[in-house]
């Protein structure tokens, strides 16, 4: 391409100017980039492939309630059912409540079974469940939280209920790794500690957690379930384990709606910052664009040679942004990550910064096209006559 | 029609003017710039355009080197009636046939000499090393081969002039036109563009129509055309 080398020197004619809008626009994509792949990141929680077999059973008035656990026997006996567990969120603090993190109250021998994928990953071995099973004050921790915190095997922790008024000390027995950092931002401790410490927790359990065959059965299974304990004392809510998760999502608001806002109005500037500094440069240059037409350059190559810079230049603050975004990814897991639950598996798919660097593209074709065309309508002689 | 000169009317010239007008619009009134010209100018001719401002020089030049449409009567340049061709067309005609020298130069700021030259020759077949050939040959020809590297804000205001003309002549126009060459040049640098001029005229026979203020630049063309209110007021040829 001839003409490349004559759009790269047409960005050179005002370095400040050029180095500004590039700025602009590398900052801008960079905060589209992170935001649409926060998007991204919370939208993977509800979409788990892993837990796409797991139903979570749990009171139908809301999580503060608790179900009988004697209703375990009946759930284990439904033929899709291939094991169940059952887990209590228990909400303790590590020493200061901005060390939040999730711990559950747990049962020591099923969890595993349910959660075959999680723990299988981390190379756990059957022993080391055995230490766990066997020490009723023992515990299982995942291995970035071990990390956050630098604990290891054989340290004692103490929780300090805030839902339940007992502050257990546990002995960390197993330190795993999970497939995603969100899945080793956990505690499990026995669940009998907590049934045996608290009384109104006698017979009773936040949630049950079914891991049945075949996920196509779920919706059946979850609609007898709930059908069964219907008008009953404590009647049941059963949804996907992806469904669960969402309306954990849910809680922090509507984040989707938020975020595109936020893209949209950051996109808007960017096309309103661009689109005015191209058409300053192209104004700029009326008396040269009449030369380049008067010596026989077409409009519509005049016209693509200003679109060529529009979309260099934009395009090149996109690259720069969305590869600036992917640099800061590990930060914002390990900062962000670290108070914001489910931002500790934030990661930027190819797809969103396709997306990204698509949408930058069109604002510099954009941007560049009003002025452009404008530009390349004037008459010739009027151009030539501008600098008199 | 007063301006015609005996002689030029023949089959051989360039440029044929035949009752070329041309008009503005300000909202409803017309301001008529141009009227009637009939004229011709053989191929090879050296023309000044002369008048005092205002008389439509700079418009009728404009006609000529297809930059801009008449708003009547016909005129056809190097073999081509120009109300036929589309904007496309005369794009492309102006690149064969045209070379324009300015009074301001108009070199791209951001290009180095060579490639201010270089660029008419974009929009021919010509290969990369093919253009830089032609490059330097027409660079060595107005005397700035040792220049070629620098970019116009290096270069004085005559040897800037002469890259221009440079520029004008490297796709080989039959035709150029000027409009004020030596307006913004002190004596010296006028005379070498001149000079030059007259050179591309004797020894490779351009046509060449430069509008001028200057007696001696007009000197330098082999005739002189007075136009008046946009009227042909006569046709005088320089005696040497
Ligand atoms: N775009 C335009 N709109 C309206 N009037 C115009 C336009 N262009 C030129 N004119 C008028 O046409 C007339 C001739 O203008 P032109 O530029 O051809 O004069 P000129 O002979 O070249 O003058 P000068 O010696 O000052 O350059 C002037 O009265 C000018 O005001
Ligand atoms: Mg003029």
């Amino acid at each position: 391409m001839k003409y490349v080398r004559f759009i790269l020197k047409s960005l050179t004619r005002s370095k400040r100017r050029t180095l500004l809008i590039l700025s602009t626009i590398t900052l801008s994509v960079f905060l589209v980039t992170v935001l649409q792949s926060l998007l991204t990141t919370l939208d993977a929680v509800s979409n788990n492939p892993t837990s796409s077999n797991r139903l979570v059973v749990r009171h139908k008035s809301g999580l503060a309630q608790v179900l009988p656990m004697s209703y375990l026997a009946y759930l284990k006996q439904q033929p899709e059912v291939e094991f169940a567990t059952y887990l209590q969120w228990f909400g303790g603090q590590y020493k200061d409540p901005s060390n939040f993190f999730a711990n559950f109250a747990s049962d020591e021998t099923t969890l595993f079974q349910v959660f075959k994928e999680e723990f299988g990953a981390s190379g756990v071995t059957e022993d080391q469940i055995q230490d766990f099973v066997r020490d009723g004050s023992g515990c299982i921790v995942g291995q970035s939280l071990a990390d956050k915190f630098g604990w290891k095997v054989g340290d004692v922790i103490p929780l300090q209920g805030t839902i339940f008024p007992i502050s257990p000390r546990l002995t960390i027995r197993v330190i795993f790794k999970g497939t995603k950092p969100s899945q080793e931002n956990v505690l499990h401790f026995h669940y009998k500690l907590l049934e045996e410490s608290v009384p109104r927790m006698k017979g009773k359990v936040g949630t049950f957690f079914l891991r049945v065959h075949n996920a196509d059965e779920i919706p059946r299974l979850s609609a007898r379930i709930d059908n069964h304990y219907a008008n009953s004392a404590s009647e049941t809510l059963s949804e996907t384990e992806n469904a669960f998760n969402l309306s954990f999502v849910k809680m922090l608001g509507n984040i989707s709606a938020i975020i595109q806002g936020i893209t949209a109005a950051v996109l808007v500037a960017i096309l309103i910052v661009t689109a005015g500094t191209m058409s300053t440069a192209i104004r700029e240059r009326t008396t040269e664009i009449a030369v380049l037409r008067a010596m026989g350059f077409r409009t519509g190559l005049v016209m693509s040679l200003l679109l060529g810079e529009g979309v260099i230049l934009v395009g090149a603050g996109g690259i720069f942004g969305v590869g600036l975004a992917s640099l800061a990814a590990g930060g914002i897991r390990k900062g962000v990550g670290a108070s914001v639950p489910f931002l500790e598996d934030f990661t930027l798919l190819p797809s969103t910064m396709l997306l990204c660097l698509g949408i930058t593209f069109v604002v510099g074709l954009l941007s560049t096209f009003i002025p452009a065309y404008q530009a390349t309508r004037r008459p010739i002689t009027e151009g030539l006559r501008s600098i008199g | 029609m007063n301006g015609t000169l005996n002689g030029s009317m023949n089959g051989d010239a360039i440029i044929k003017l035949r009752n070329i007008a041309k008009s503005y619009w300000r909202e409803t009134l017309e301001i008529p710039v141009l009227q009637g010209i009939d004229f011709d100018i053989p191929k090879g001719g050296y023309y000044a355009l002369m008048g005092p401002s205002g008389s439509g020089k700079t418009t009728l030049l404009n006609l000529i080197a297809g930059i801009d449409r008449p708003t009547g009567g016909s005129l056809e340049v190097c073999g081509y009636e120009l109300n036929d061709l589309d904007d496309d067309e005369l794009a492309a005609w102006r690149n064969a046939h045209v070379g324009f020298i300015f009074q301001n130069y108009n070199l791209i700021p951001v290009l180095t000499a060579f490639e201010n030259v270089e660029l008419p020759l974009l929009l021919t077949p010509m290969s990369r090393r093919e253009r830089r050939e032609r490059v330097e040959e027409v660079l060595a020809l107005v005397n700035l081969e040792d220049r070629m590297l620098n970019y116009p804000r290096q270069l004085s205001g005559g040897q800037e002039q002469r890259v221009a003309i440079a520029r004008a002549i490297v796709g080989d126009p039959d035709l150029l036109v000027a409009d004020e060459p030596t307006g913004a040049l002190d004596h010296q640098n006028a005379e070498e563009v001149l000079n030059l001029m007259a050179r591309l005229n004797t020894d490779m026979g351009k046509t060449i129509l430069v509008v001028t203020h200057d007696p001696k630049a007009a000197h330098h063309a082999r005739f002189q055309i007075h136009l008046d209110k946009g009227v042909f007021d006569k046709t005088v040829e320089v005696n040497r």
